[in-house]
C-alpha cells in the first residue's frame, strides 16, 4: 500500500479552533436566551423583577441593617430588625442540644468522622474506593454511637436524653441511611427475584414504608415497637426512632436501587454468568458496585428528603433542632417574639446542607454522564 | 435424569447437540438443531440477522434455556441442576459482541475475577495468569487501566483474555468484531487466528469470510432457526446448495 504513493505526501494541518461568536456566549446571550426569549417570557421576567425589587430591600434591611448582633440577653434586642442575639445565645443548644458542655468535642468528632468518610468515598482512587469506604460506612454509625454514649470507649456516659440539636438531625439521618443501605439492597433484589414469595414480601414491605407518612411511622415506632421487644427491656427512644427511620429509608432506597438495577445492561449479567460466578458473587462483585455508582445522585436526593424529615422527630418529643427552637421560644427569659429569627436560622442551616448535597449530586451526575459510556 | 451421564459417542466429541428446540413464548426460535463438534474443531456460524445463531451458541453455556432436545458438553449433560451448569460454564469461555467488560474493575481485575472467585486461586497466581494472557493479546501495558479508557479493539482482546484465564476447553464467539471500527477488526481476528492455531475448540458466529476461510473446519449456515447447510468453507461459499444461502452470500458480498 504505502509504496503506491510516489511523490512526497502533502502535510495535513488541522484548521485552528476559533472561539464561538459573542452572541452565543456570555451573560447578555444567556439573558436573551432564557429570560427574554419571547414577549410573554419577557413580561413575566419584568414582573418578577419588580416584585423582587419590592421585597428584597426590606428583607436585607431586616436581616442585616436594622438587626442586632451583639448582646447577651433579651435586653439587647432594641432595634427594628432581627435580633440575632437570640440565635447566638441559644446556638449551643441548637447544635448540640443538652449534651454535656465539656464533652461536646465528642459530637464534633462524630461529625468530623462522618465528613471524612464521605469525602473519602468520593476521593479515594477508584481501584479500591468501594473496598475501603463500604466497610468504613458500615462501622461508622456504631462507632459514633459508642463515642457519643461513652460507656464502651471508657468516656463519661452521656444519656441519650441529653443528645439533641442539629447534630442529632445530621447523625440520625446518616446512621439511618447507612444501616438502611444493605436492607434496601436486599429488598430491591427481592423485588426483582423470580421467587414469588420473596417478591411479594418485598413489594408489600417497600410499598408499606413508602405509602405511610413518616409521622405515622414515628408514632408507631414510639408506641407499637415496644410491644415487639421482650417485656421489661426498655429500649431507648432514640434506638426506636432509628429503627423506624431505617425501615422508612430502606423502602425508598429499595426503589432507588431498583432503578439502578435496571440501568445495568444485561451483558454484565451474561459476562458474569459465562465466567461461572455464582448468584451472590455476581450480585456483590459485579452488579452492586455498578448499581451504587449509577444510583448515587438518587441516593443523595433520598438522603436530603430523609434529612429534612428528621425534624418530625419533635412530634414524639426528641430534642432535635426544631424542638430545641420551640423550647427556646417558650423560655421565660426570651418571650420577646423571636420566632422569625429562629425559623429563618433553622431554615438557612437546613437549606445550606441540602443545597450542598444537591450540588454534589448534580456534580456526580455530570461525571457519570461522561464516564459511564464505554 | 442422571446428572453426569456419560453419553458421548466418542471422547473426541466435545459438544453434542441433539434435536434442540427452543421457543420464546409462541415463537419457535430453534428448530431441531443437530450439531456435533469434535475436540479442536473450529466452526463458523453465519446466517441472516435473527436466524438464531446467538441463541444456539448461548444454549451451549446455558445463557439460554431450551425446551426440548439434549445438549452434552465435555460428557456432561446440561440439565436444570445449577451445579451442572456451573461445571459446564467453567469449561466454556464466551466472547460477546459488546465485550461486556466490567467497567468498575481494572483490566487486571477483570481478568483475575474468575480465577480468584471461581477457581479459588491465590491472588498472586491469578495475576500471573492474567498477565500471561494480556501479553498474548498484546496489551500487558493496559493492565491498570479501566475498560472505558481502552479502544474497542483493545477491549475485545481483553475480553478474550478474560475468558482464556479460566483455561476453557471451548470458546464461543458471538460476532466478536461486528461492534468494532474497521481498523480494529484485524487486531481481534489475529488473536482469534492464533488461538485457533493452538488447537482450541471454537464456535464463532461471524460474517468475516476471510477468517472463516482461514481457520474454519466447517461453516454452518443458519436461517429461520434451522441449520440449512454445513460444509467446508470453500465448498459452502463457492458452491451453495440452497437458494437461501445463495441469497445470503450475494447480500454479504455486495458491499
Ligand atoms: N429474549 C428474547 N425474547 C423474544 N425473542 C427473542 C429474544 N431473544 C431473541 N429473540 C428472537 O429470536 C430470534 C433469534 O435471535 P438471535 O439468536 O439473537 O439471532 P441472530 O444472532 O442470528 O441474529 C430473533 O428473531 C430474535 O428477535
Ligand atoms: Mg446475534
Amino acid at each position: 500500500m504505502a509504496n503506491t504513493f510516489k511523490s512526497d505526501p502533502i502535510e495535513f494541518k488541522p484548521a485552528e479552533a476559533k472561539p464561538a461568536p459573542d452572541s452565543t456566549v456570555g451573560i447578555v446571550a444567556w439573558m436573551r436566551g432564557n429570560l427574554f426569549s419571547s414577549i410573554p417570557n419577557a413580561a413575566f421576567t419584568i414582573l418578577i423583577m419588580l416584585g423582587l425589587a419590592n421585597v428584597i430591600p426590606d428583607i436585607i434591611d431586616w436581616m442585616f441593617i436594622s438587626s442586632t448582633w451583639s448582646g447577651a440577653n433579651q435586653d439587647a434586642c432594641v432595634g427594628d430588625g432581627a435580633c440575632w442575639v437570640f440565635v447566638k445565645a441559644w446556638s449551643q443548644q441548637f447544635f448540640y442540644g443538652s449534651y454535656t458542655t465539656d464533652q461536646i468535642w465528642r459530637v464534633n468528632l462524630s461529625l468530623i468522622l462522618l465528613f471524612v468518610v464521605i469525602v473519602m468515598s468520593f476521593t479515594l482512587p477508584a481501584s479500591y474506593r468501594l473496598k475501603v469506604s463500604v466497610p468504613l460506612f458500615l462501622v461508622l454509625p456504631f462507632l459514633c454511637i459508642a463515642i457519643l454514649d461513652g460507656r464502651l470507649v471508657g468516656l463519661e456516659h452521656v444519656n441519650t436524653d441529653f443528645w439533641g440539636g442539629f447534630s442529632l438531625n445530621v447523625l440520625m439521618a446518616a446512621a439511618a441511611i447507612i444501616v438502611a443501605f444493605p436492607f434496601s439492597f436486599l429488598w430491591a433484589l427481592g423485588r426483582r427475584s423470580d421467587m414469588p414469595l420473596a417478591r411479594s414480601i418485598s413489594v408489600v414491605f417497600i410499598e408499606f414504608f413508602r405509602g405511610v407518612p413518616v409521622l405515622a411511622l414515628f408514632f408507631m415506632g414510639s408506641v407499637m415497637l415496644p410491644l415487639f421487644f421482650a417485656e421489661g427491656t426498655n429500649v431507648d427512644k432514640l434506638v426506636r426512632v432509628w429503627i423506624v427511620l431505617i425501615f422508612f429509608m430502606s423502602g425508598y432506597m429499595a426503589e432507588v436501587f431498583r432503578g439502578g438495577f435496571q440501568a445495568i445492561p444485561s451483558g454484565q449479567y451474561e459476562a458474569a454468568d459465562s465466567i461461572g460466578l455464582g448468584y451472590w458473587q455476581k450480585t456483590l462483585l459485579i452488579i452492586l458496585p455498578q448499581v451504587i455508582k449509577v444510583s448515587m445522585p438518587n441516593i443523595l436526593a433520598t438522603f436530603v428528603m430523609l434529612f429534612k424529615n428528621t425534624v418530625f422527630l419533635l412530634i414524639i418529643g426528641i430534642p432535635e433542632v426544631l424542638q430545641t427552637l420551640l423550647t427556646a421560644l417558650s423560655n421565660s427569659n426570651w418571650l420577646g417574639g423571636h420566632a422569625i429569627e429562629g425559623y429563618v436560622f433553622v431554615g438557612v442551616i437546613f437549606w445550606l446542607c441540602c443545597f450542598g448535597m444537591s450540588m454534589l449530586a448534580s456534580n456526580i451526575e455530570k461525571k457519570l454522564d461522561t464516564s459511564h459510556r464505554n | 435424569m442422571s446428572t453426569e451421564s456419560k453419553v458421548a459417542d466418542s471422547v473426541e466429541d466435545t459438544i453434542i447437540i441433539k434435536d434442540l428446540n427452543k421457543w420464546y413464548g409462541d415463537f419457535h426460535v430453534l428448530k431441531d438443531i443437530n450439531l456435533t463438534v469434535k475436540k479442536g474443531e473450529k466452526i463458523v456460524i453465519c446466517g441472516p440477522s435473527g436466524s438464531g445463531k446467538s441463541t444456539t451458541i448461548r444454549c451451549i453455556n446455558r445463557l439460554e434455556e431450551f425446551q426440548r432436545g439434549s445438549l452434552i458438553v465435555n460428557g456432561v449433560e446440561m440439565v436444570e441442576d445449577v451445579k451442572n451448569i456451573e461445571a459446564i460454564r467453567r469449561e466454556v469461555g464466551m466472547v460477546f459482541q459488546h465485550f461486556n467488560l466490567f467497567p468498575h474493575l481494572t483490566i487486571l481485575e477483570n481478568l483475575t475475577l474468575g480465577p480468584i472467585w471461581v477457581q479459588k486461586k491465590p491472588k498472586a497466581e491469578a495475576e500471573e495468569i492474567a498477565m500471561k494472557y494480556l501479553e498474548r493479546v498484546k496489551i500487558p501495558e493496559q493492565a491498570d487501566k479501566f475498560p472505558g479508557q481502552l479502544s474497542g479493539g483493545q477491549q475485545q482482546r481483553v475480553a478474550i483474555a478474560r475468558s482464556l484465564c479460566m483455561s476453557p476447553q471451548i470458546m464461543l464467539f458471538d460476532e466478536p468484531t461486528s461492534a468494532l471500527d474497521p481498523e480494529m477488526i484485524k487486531e481481534v481476528l489475529d488473536v482469534m487466528v492464533e488461538l485457533a492455531d493452538e488447537g482450541m475448540t471454537m464456535l464463532c458466529v461471524t460474517h468475516e469470510m476471510g477468517f472463516a476461510k482461514k481457520v474454519a473446519d466447517r461453516v454452518i449456515f443458519m436461517d429461520a432457526g434451522e441449520i440449512v447447510e454445513q460444509n467446508t468453507p470453500e465448498e459452502l461459499f463457492n458452491n451453495p446448495q440452497t437458494d437461501r444461502l445463495q441469497l445470503f452470500l450475494s447480500q454479504i458480498l455486495d458491499h
